[in-house]
C-alpha cells in the first residue's frame, strides 16, 4: 500500500478554496434602461445648474419616458417636476403647469403645488394660483422644509391681487426662514418683492434699501435678467423721490440688459430713460 | 569842416551796424515761429476719422492714437449726440492714411498691464481698399483688468467648487475615508478568522492523517513479520486493515463536515473584498477618475424670470 503525502491534502485544500472563491455568486448588474434614465437625470440637473434651462427639461423629458417605460412611476413623476421648473425657467409656463398638475404622488405633493402656484402666478392668474395655495399651507405647516418659499408664494400671490401691505408682511416673514435654508436666489426675490411693496405703499426709504439688498444678491448670483429688474425697480424708486439719479439707474439698467442681450428689459429701461427725460 | 564830415560817416556806420541787428533779429524770430508751427503740427496735413460707442469711459480730448505702436495722431473731439451715443473724431497724419483700411477697426486697450488707455488703429485685412478722409470706422474695447479678474474667478469658481464636494465626500461618515478604512479594518480581522480557521483545521487534518499513517506503518510491520505465516493469520491481518480502512473514511467524514465552512468563510472574505472595492471607488483619488453624478436636486428658484415682483406701472 503506498503512503499518503501530508502536502497532497493541502494542496486539495487550496484547490477546493479557489473553486469556492471563483464560484461566489456575481452581484446582477444594474438594468441599461435604469443606468440611461439615471444619467439623463444626472445631465438635466447638471444643464440646470450651469443655465441651461432648454437642454435640462430635454434631459429630464426623456429621463421621465423611460422611467415610464419600466413603471418606475415615483421617479417618472420625480423627472416630470424637474422638467416643469427648467420649462417655467424658460418661460414656457403653461407646459410646466400641465406637467406639474400631473404628479399626483404623495411625498412630491408638496413640490408640485409649489410650481403649480409658481405657473398660475407668472400666466397672471393669482385667483387661480389661491387653489393650489391653500392645499400648499395646509399640507406645509410647522415643520415643512419648504415653509420659506410657501411663504413667500403666499406674498406673491397677495401681491398679485394688488394687497401691497400683506404682500410686504408675508414677504418679510419669509426673509429669515430662507435664510435659514441658504436659499440666495430666493432670499433675493423675496428683497426684491419687498422693495416692489414697499414702494406701493409709498415707504420709498425701505423700498430703497430692500432693493439694494436684492440687488447685492443677484450680482452675487450673477443674474443679468435680475439685476436688471433691480436696477429698474431702483429707477421707479428714486424717480418717485424726484431724485436725478433715476436716470442714472435706469441706464445701468438698459447696460446691464444690453449686454445680457434681454430684448424687453432693454425696450423697458430706454421707455422709462425717455419718461425721466420729459 | 572836414571835423564834421568825419562825424556824418561814424553815424550811418552806426546806422548801417542797427539795421543790420535788428533784421538778424526779426529773421531769428520768423524762424522761432515756423519752427513753433512745424513742432505743434499747424504746417502739416491731416485727415478726420471719427467712430461711435455707447460710452466715453477711458476715452479723452488729445489722448494718443497709434498704429502699430507709433504714434500717428489724437483725439479730437469727443461729443454726446442727442441719441445717447459718444461720438469722437480722430485728427491723424494724412501720410498714415494709407495704414487705414476701410475695414479697420480701432480698438480702446490700456499700454501695458495698469498703463494708461491709447486707441490704436487696426487695419482690416483688405488692404486694398483704403478709408477716406472723414470715414467712419468701428470701435471696439480690449478685456481690462476687471474683465481677466472675472474669467479667473469663472475658473476658480467650479475648481473650488470640486474641492467642497471631495472633501465633503471625503469627510462622509457613510461614503468617505472613515467608512473605508472601518471596511478594511472588518476585512482584515475577517481574514485573520479565516487564516486561523484554516490553520486549526489543517492542524487537524495533519494529526489525524499522521495518526492513519502511523497505524498504516504497524500495519505493515506486522504484514513483514507476518508475512511467512500469512496465510494462517491472513483472516486477522484482513480484518485488521478493514479497521485501518474504516479509521480513514472516518478522516474523510470528517474532514466533509469542516472543510464547508471552511468555504463558507471563504465567500464571506471574497464579499467584503467587493464591499471594500466599491467604497474605494466612491473614496478619493479613485473618486476622482469617474465624473461624480450630479445631484437630481434642482436650486429652488420660485421667480427664475423676475417678473412676480415687477411695480405696476
Amino acid at each position: 500500500m503506498r503512503r499518503a503525502e501530508p502536502w497532497r491534502y493541502a494542496v486539495l485544500l487550496a484547490v477546493a478554496m479557489l473553486a469556492a472563491c471563483g464560484a461566489s455568486p456575481k452581484p446582477p448588474p444594474e438594468p441599461r434602461l435604469r443606468v440611461q434614465a439615471q444619467e439623463l437625470e444626472s445631465n438635466g440637473a447638471r444643464r440646470y445648474a450651469q443655465g441651461d434651462y432648454s437642454a435640462a427639461a430635454r434631459h429630464f423629458a426623456e429621463a421621465a419616458r423611460l422611467r415610464s417605460s419600466f413603471d418606475d412611476a415615483a421617479a417618472a413623476s420625480r423627472n416630470r417636476l424637474q422638467q416643469a421648473q427648467a420649462e417655467l425657467a424658460l418661460g414656457q409656463t403653461q407646459q410646466a403647469l400641465e406637467h406639474a398638475s400631473q404628479v399626483t404622488e404623495a411625498p412630491l405633493q408638496v413640490q408640485a403645488l409649489l410650481l403649480q402656484v409658481q405657473a398660475q402666478l407668472a400666466l397672471g392668474r393669482a385667483d387661480a394660483a389661491q387653489g393650489p395655495l391653500t392645499r400648499l399651507i395646509s399640507l406645509c405647516e410647522s415643520r415643512c422644509a419648504e415653509r420659506g418659499r410657501v411663504q413667500l408664494l403666499r406674498a406673491r400671490t397677495a401681491w398679485a391681487q394688488g394687497q401691497a401691505a400683506q404682500a410686504a408682511t408675508q414677504a418679510e416673514a419669509a426673509l429669515p426662514l430662507l435664510r435659514e435654508q441658504s436659499e440666495e436666489r430666493e432670499v433675493a426675490n423675496a428683497w426684491r418683492l419687498l422693495a416692489a411693496a414697499r414702494l406701493a405703499q409709498g415707504d420709498t426709504s425701505q423700498a430703497l434699501k430692500a432693493a439694494l439688498a436684492a440687488l447685492d444678491l443677484d450680482r452675487q448670483l450673477a443674474v443679468p435678467e435680475k439685476i436688471a429688474r433691480d436696477w429698474l425697480l431702483i429707477g421707479d424708486i428714486q424717480r418717485r423721490v424726484a431724485s436725478s439719479e433715476a436716470r442714472m439707474a435706469y441706464q445701468r439698467a438698459l447696460a446691464v440688459a444690453q449686454a445680457a442681450g434681454l430684448k424687453d428689459l432693454v425696450q423697458l429701461a430706454d421707455q422709462s430713460i425717455k419718461e425721466t427725460s420729459r | 569842416m572836414s571835423m564834421l564830415i568825419e562825424q556824418d560817416s561814424e553815424v550811418a556806420l552806426l546806422h548801417r551796424g542797427t539795421r543790420r541787428f535788428l533784421l538778424t533779429g526779426l529773421l531769428v524770430t520768423l524762424l522761432i515761429i515756423a519752427a513753433i508751427f512745424v513742432r505743434q503740427g499747424l504746417l502739416r496735413q491731416t485727415a478726420v476719422l471719427t467712430f461711435v460707442t455707447e460710452s466715453a469711459q477711458d476715452i479723452n480730448k488729445g489722448q494718443a492714437v497709434k498704429i502699430a505702436g507709433f504714434k500717428v495722431g489724437a483725439v479730437d473731439t469727443v461729443t454726446l449726440r442727442p441719441d445717447g451715443q459718444v461720438e469722437v473724431e480722430l485728427e491723424i497724419d494724412a501720410d498714415s492714411m494709407r495704414f487705414v483700411t476701410r475695414d479697420a477697426v480701432i480698438e480702446l486697450r490700456k499700454e501695458g498691464l495698469v498703463g494708461s488707455a491709447v486707441l490704436e488703429i487696426m487695419p482690416g485685412a483688405d488692404r486694398t481698399r483704403l478709408a477716406a478722409n472723414g470715414a467712419k470706422l468701428a470701435f471696439t474695447r480690449a478685456d481690462g483688468l476687471t474683465a481677466m479678474a472675472n474669467s479667473l474667478r469663472d475658473k476658480i469658481l467650479p475648481i473650488l467648487g470640486d474641492i467642497k464636494v471631495i472633501t465633503g465626500t471625503l469627510a462622509d461618515s457613510r461614503q468617505g475615508l472613515p467608512a473605508t478604512l472601518g471596511q478594511v479594518r472588518e476585512a482584515t480581522a475577517s481574514l485573520n478568522t479565516l487564516l486561523k480557521t484554516g490553520n486549526q483545521q489543517l492542524g487537524d487534518v495533519g494529526q489525524a492523517a499522521t495518526r492513519a499513517v502511523v497505524k498504516a506503518e504497524a500495519g505493515l510491520v506486522q504484514l513483514d513479520k507476518t508475512l511467512s505465516t500469512v496465510n494462517n493469520r491472513l483472516p486477522g491481518l484482513l480484518d485488521k486493515a478493514q479497521g485501518i480502512v474504516e479509521h480513514i473514511e472516518k478522516i474523510t467524514a470528517e474532514a466533509e463536515s469542516t472543510v464547508p465552512p471552511l468555504l463558507q468563510d471563504g465567500r464571506a472574505v471574497a464579499g467584503d473584498v467587493r464591499e471594500i472595492l466599491t467604497g474605494a471607488k466612491t473614496a478619493w483619488p479613485i473618486k476622482n477618475l469617474v465624473d461624480p453624478p450630479a445631484s437630481s436636486s434642482l436650486k429652488a428658484d420660485s421667480d427664475p424670470r423676475a417678473e412676480g415682483s415687477r411695480a405696476p406701472r
